[in-house]
């Protein structure tokens, strides 16, 4: 068996199944549990040969380890009244190693039990990661460019709630989780994002957190209850967005601009499934924000050359979805694709046109698209003060120099960078 | 010339340290892979860790461990087989082992006839 991933991916699965067996009020002895059997991995398996049923290892040493510690806490009569199995029970000493599609559907219940609106959804995406996707706070802060403390307070808001309010994960029923899936659609679509719209250098990091939202996309749609429309189109447009990923930057890990981008880079194969969801996705008569998201990626995808991209179809889509999910950044993308499809004058219209929240006044995004727009259409003067704001609010190094590439013809003075 | 066999014991600072994620496991296992492969023909024996507890057994009686009079605990041993000091310095500078902070490794050549 490959172990690359066994480590990460089975935390999150023997963290749900624990769990589930004795009650979300525990998660934490849970996943100290689950810590310290994957601890005592790392060091059997270094030295022998891996057990040829690695998760069913992990799933022993984690019970029995989950046992010790009620029983040191003197909360094992609790939890056996709970369970209801007696002490002598041998079952209960010797569990029955877990099917591993029961294994995921405890992951899936404990996914839609995070998501639920009564927790802030940044708390819900930090509880996701840290718990069920096996990452540190420490690497979730450095991933969602937080401070630890503030990754902290998120997780602990979550686990809280979820301890305060303790629900047994097999009450959930089908038509619950049906309830719950758009939440549980949304906070996947955020690790993604986080993974696919930062601007960390390292791509290795960023690339772990769109494939962990892939994965975990790809379990709700081979349950009893998500293989929706809206699940295809959201699995449909992490495909198309990963397909293009490795292609944003050159061999030395410099930011291409996306007219640059090497378009025999992008993965035909992240296309061909994306196209393939994205087709499963258009039955009924539902437009989610993810079919229209992911037929803008699919014409991106489609398009022979940037000049060649049929910018009509995206300007209409990007009106669609303002009108879906509002959002100021749509508009904007909206005012780029008009200035390719109708001139730089018809770009900037829309762009006058938005009203502009103060996030998105205070970010490069906003400053970088308007100058390079002022530019294009002949104020120079302006074009270059605005460059110069908005290489100031760039988050790090490699988007300066990025902005530097688009916006140095605005004649940018050399100290700025 | 034939090689000579070392041992390493392995100290640690006491202290819970941060525990490592199951992501920065995945690493860790990966680069004891590779150490592991890397230099088999040195690694005789990889060992084994010590238990947290023990027993200090003198002539004037007997004392129960933990050791806390000490700030760092013996955490494990392996033994090497190395043609010299320097050479299995080496394997242990290459080692993960050693990338944990307040981790030391002591390397003593096992002296037999």
């Amino acid at each position: 068996m490959h172990v690359e991933h066994v480590f990460r991916h089975e935390y999150g699965l023997l963290v749900a199944t624990l769990s589930r067996r004795v009650g979300m009020q525990h998660v934490d002895i849970v996943e100290d549990a689950v810590q310290h059997a994957m601890m005592q991995a790392l060091e059997f398996w270094c030295r022998d040969d891996i057990p040829e049923n690695p998760s069913a290892w992990l799933h022993q040493v984690a019970y029995r380890q989950l046992l010790s510690a009620f029983r040191i806490t003197k909360r094992r009569n609790a939890l056996l009244a709970e369970c209801s199995v007696t002490d002598d029970n041998e079952s209960f000493e010797q569990p029955a190693v877990p099917l591993p599609g029961e294994m995921s559907d405890s992951l899936l219940r404990m996914l839609f039990v995070t998501c639920n609106d009564t927790i802030p959804v940044e708390s819900q995406l930090v509880f996701t990661l840290k718990s069920l996707c096996g990452f540190s706070i420490r690497e979730i802060a450095l991933r969602l460019f937080i401070t630890e403390e503030n990754a902290y307070k998120r997780f602990s808001r979550a686990r809280q709630h979820l301890k305060n309010t303790p629900v047994v994960l097999d009450t959930l029923t089908d038509s619950d989780m049906e309830a719950r899936l758009s939440m549980v659609h949304r906070v996947l679509y955020l690790v993604f994002t986080e993974g696919y719209l930062s601007s960390h250098a390292d791509t290795a990091i960023r690339m772990d957190l769109c494939v962990e939202a892939i994965r975990l996309v790809q379990l709700i749609l081979e349950s009893s209850f998500g293989d929706t429309p809206e699940t295809n189109a959201l699995l449909a447009l992490l495909y198309l967005h990963l397909a293009r990923m490795n292609a944003r930057q050159d061999t030395s890990g410099e930011l291409l601009l996306f007219e640059q981008q090497d378009r025999t880079e992008w993965d035909e194969q992240c296309i061909f499934k994306g196209l393939g969801f994205l087709e499963r996705s258009a039955q009924g008569g539902i437009v989610s924000r993810y079919h229209v998201e992911a037929s803008i990626a699919a014409e991106h995808c489609l398009a022979p050359s940037f000049k060649q991209t049929r910018w009509d179809k995206i300007v209409r889509s990007y009106e669609i979805l303002e009108h879906i999910a509002p959002s100021a950044l749509h508009g904007l993308n909206r005012a780029v694709a008009m200035a390719e499809w109708q001139g730089p004058g018809a770009g900037l219209a829309v762009l006058q046109s938005l009203n502009i929240p103060g996030w998105l006044d205070r970010s490069y995004h906003w400053h970088a698209v308007h100058a390079d727009l002022q530019y294009r259409c002949g104020d120079v003067d302006l074009a270059r003060d605005i460059a110069e704001q908005a290489i100031k609010s760039a988050p790090t190094d490699d988007i300066k120099r990025l902005l530097y590439k688009r916006l140095g013809k605005c004649g940018l003075s050399s100290q700025a960078g | 010339m034939s090689n000579k066999t070392y041992m390493c014991i392995l100290r640690s600072e006491s202290g819970d340290c941060e525990k490592p994620s199951p992501s920065e496991m995945e690493l860790m296992y990966a680069k004891y892979q590779k150490w592991q492969e890397e230099f088999s023909g040195n690694i005789v024996d990889i060992g084994n860790k010590l238990g947290g507890s023990g027993r200090v057994v003198r002539r004037d009686g007997v004392q129960d461990g933990p050791f806390i009079e000490l700030k760092e605990i013996i955490g494990g041993y392996m033994t090497l087989s190395a043609a010299t000091l320097d050479d299995a310095t080496v394997v242990i500078q290459a080692s993960p082992m050693i990338a944990s902070p307040g981790v030391s490794v002591e390397i003593r050549e096992i002296c037999s006839h």
